[in-house]
């Protein structure tokens, strides 16, 4: 079975999800919200930011594994031309975020006040770069010219199913295309979570935080392409894919959890020891008012990888990969909530209280906020809205074209994966 | 690796592929082979000839979880007990500036850990010589190697007739 068809059942099953998504966010921006929306409005940024970063990543990499004469993947590197598509509603998504900047529907961001801002001496210096031309334009630039390339990696590689010879000139120009790509993905994607995530503490900053949320973003991707794939199987596709592919995403998903927290740390580790007062800020509010947050977040997404996908074989039984990934895509998604909602709770109370002085008091005896000290349901329903979304959308594409590449010059390869 | 004076018939082959068959009928054959010797990991190898894992790697954990808890503890002990000093104003416990040194010593002690228990496994050690079969078995030769002491020459023949019918390019007989 080459040729993907998504089940009615399963369409229902999604179409659900998005419904119940739907319902989440509208029971969160009527009900159970303070006035200026913030909860709604921070769910909404906050699922955007994760399903688009899965996106990216599935086209970095499949431009990086191209690149790095890699062909293991080509079996099932349908699966990440897919999600790569998502990338297209994620702009949508980011619109509506865009449009609510101008219209100054929500707080999401403190730049976006342009009075506090011109008081403000640390808000001042970064307008040049925090400011609603560059947030507009540098998303859809960038996310555009994403696109574009998941467009060329994706449309290539299907001609190539057609017309392909052995002279591979197609797999060559997917080779150029994704030499091209990465560059720019670095770059880009450093400059997208600034402004998207980083921007949500206007006067905090670190140097790494980039390669932080990206890394968030592969272990999340690694996870999802695990449960796709294995669900896949179950329904009589991807016999091809053999437990040698999975386990060698499973050591992808568990070297990049190892990554991440390598990663965590050392952005802990120097703001701690460096002791500036404007840096400590960001973690002295998550150790004192986010507490499960912060250390659940290492035991979801360090340990219980780390000493599950430690051994051979549970990289290799479909049980303790799915639950680790299971673990690992919830963790990370807990991890971006970590990122955003502190920072768009504080802003919020700013911005109620209509004085630094209120606001400073506000935030530090806020005690337990729903939806912001810890995920409730409706974050947990949307977020599974926002999962059902992004399948929706992936296996539709998925459909377009058959599962397992033809002529590409390491399907050979990849069919005989032996780890 | 074995006793000494074992006598070992042993045929070479010139190409992992031919040697993978042979592997495969003598397993039909039920021959019991001493050992396979490659010069580099065969793929599909270890499955045929029926190896169970290793276990080189849960040493490789005990030893870095020693490693972990030597060094943090040691680091503990040392800056609360038995000399406080304060850095940069910091408390004497000060458990974010131990972690990369608990990682480097877990790390060491595991790799070190596992080369010595591997190096012990093995019989070797600096000054130490094995006895080899042939020279070219680390170079470009894949060898398939029985045991015969005390065999009949009924068994030799039995095992000469299967070297030849499985395209070994060489059969030897050595006593190691």
């Amino acid at each position: 079975m080459n040729q993907f068809t998504l089940e009615a059942r399963h369409k229902s099953v999604l179409i659900g999800a998005v419904i119940l998504g739907v319902l989440c966010l509208g029971l969160t921006f009527l009900f159970y919200d303070d006035e200026l929306h913030s909860r709604f409005w921070s769910n909404y940024l906050h699922n955007t930011v994760f399903f688009t970063g899965i996106a990216f990543v599935s086209l970095f990499v499949l431009a990086a594994f191209t690149t790095a004469y890699a062909g293991w993947h080509t079996v099932f590197k349908r699966i990440w031309e897919a999600y790569a598509f998502f990338l297209i509603p994620g702009l949508v998504l980011f619109l509506v975020i865009i449009a609510g900047i101008w219209g100054h529907f929500h707080h999401l961001y403190h730049w976006t006040n342009e009075a506090d801002v011109a008081t403000d001496r640390i808000m001042l210096g970064k307008s040049g770069f925090l400011n609603k031309y560059w947030y507009t334009f540098g998303t859809i630039i960038i996310m555009g010219t994403w696109i574009f390339f998941a467009n060329k990696l994706r449309s290539i590689s299907v001609e190539e199913d057609l017309h392909g010879t052995t002279d591979y000139a197609f797999h060559r120009r997917i080779r150029r295309w994704s030499a091209a790509f990465l560059p720019i993905a670095g770059f880009t994607s450093a400059a997208l979570i600034w402004q998207w995530v980083m921007s949500v503490d206007a006067h905090w900053y670190s140097t790494l935080f980039a390669w932080y949320a990206t890394a968030s973003w592969f272990v999340a991707a690694m996870a999802l392409t695990i449960m796709t794939l294995i669900f896949l199987k179950s329904r009589g596709y991807y016999q091809n894919v053999t437990d040698e592919h999975l386990h060698d995403l499973g050591k992808y998903m568990f070297a990049f959890s190892v990554f991440w927290t390598y990663l965590w740390f050392s952005q802990y580790m120097l703001i701690w020891y460096g002791n500036n007062g404007e840096e400590t800020i960001y973690f002295r509010t998550r150790l004192d008012e986010y507490r499960v947050l912060f250390f659940g977040n290492l035991l979801l997404n360090f340990a219980t990888p780390f000493l599950v996908l430690m051994r051979n074989d549970t990289k290799r039984k479909f049980g303790t990969l799915v639950f680790a990934s299971v673990i690992c895509f919830f963790g990370h998604w807990w991890d971006f909530f970590l990122m955003i909602k502190p920072g768009v709770l504080h802003t919020t109370h700013e911005a109620l209280a209509h004085g630094a002085e209120a606001a400073a008091d506000a935030a530090h005896h806020g005690g337990f906020t729903a939806g912001f000290t810890i995920p409730g349901l409706l974050e947990v329903g949307t977020m599974l809205g926002f999962l059902g979304g992004f399948l929706w959308f992936a296996l539709s594409r998925l459909e377009k074209a058959p599962l397992t590449p033809s002529n590409d010059p390491y399907i050979e390869e990849s069919l005989h994966h032996h780890v | 690796m074995s006793a000494a004076n074992t006598e070992v018939l042993y045929g070479l082959y010139d190409d992992e592929e031919i040697l993978l068959e042979a592997v495969k009928k003598a397993k039909e054959d039920h021959l019991e082979i001493m050992d396979v010797f490659t010069p580099f990991p065969v793929h599909g190898l270890d499955p045929i000839l029926g190896l169970e894992e290793s276990r080189l790697h849960i040493a490789g954990f005990i030893y870095g979880a020693i490693g972990t808890l030597t060094a943090f503890l040691f680091m503990t002990w040392v800056f609360t007990r038995d000399w406080p000093i304060i850095f940069g104003g910091k408390p004497y416990f000060s458990a974010p500036a131990f972690i990369p040194i608990t990682f480097e010593v877990t790390v060491l002690m595991a790799s070190v850990g596992m080369v010595v228990t591997f190096y012990t496994i093995c019989g070797m050690a600096p000054g130490v010589t094995n006895a080899t079969l042939d020279d070219r078995i680390t170079d470009d030769k894949f060898c398939i190697a029985f045991n015969t002491n005390g065999a009949s020459s009924d068994v030799l023949d039995k095992l000469k007739g299967f070297f030849s019918s499985t395209g070994a390019s060489e059969v030897n007989s050595k006593t190691i």
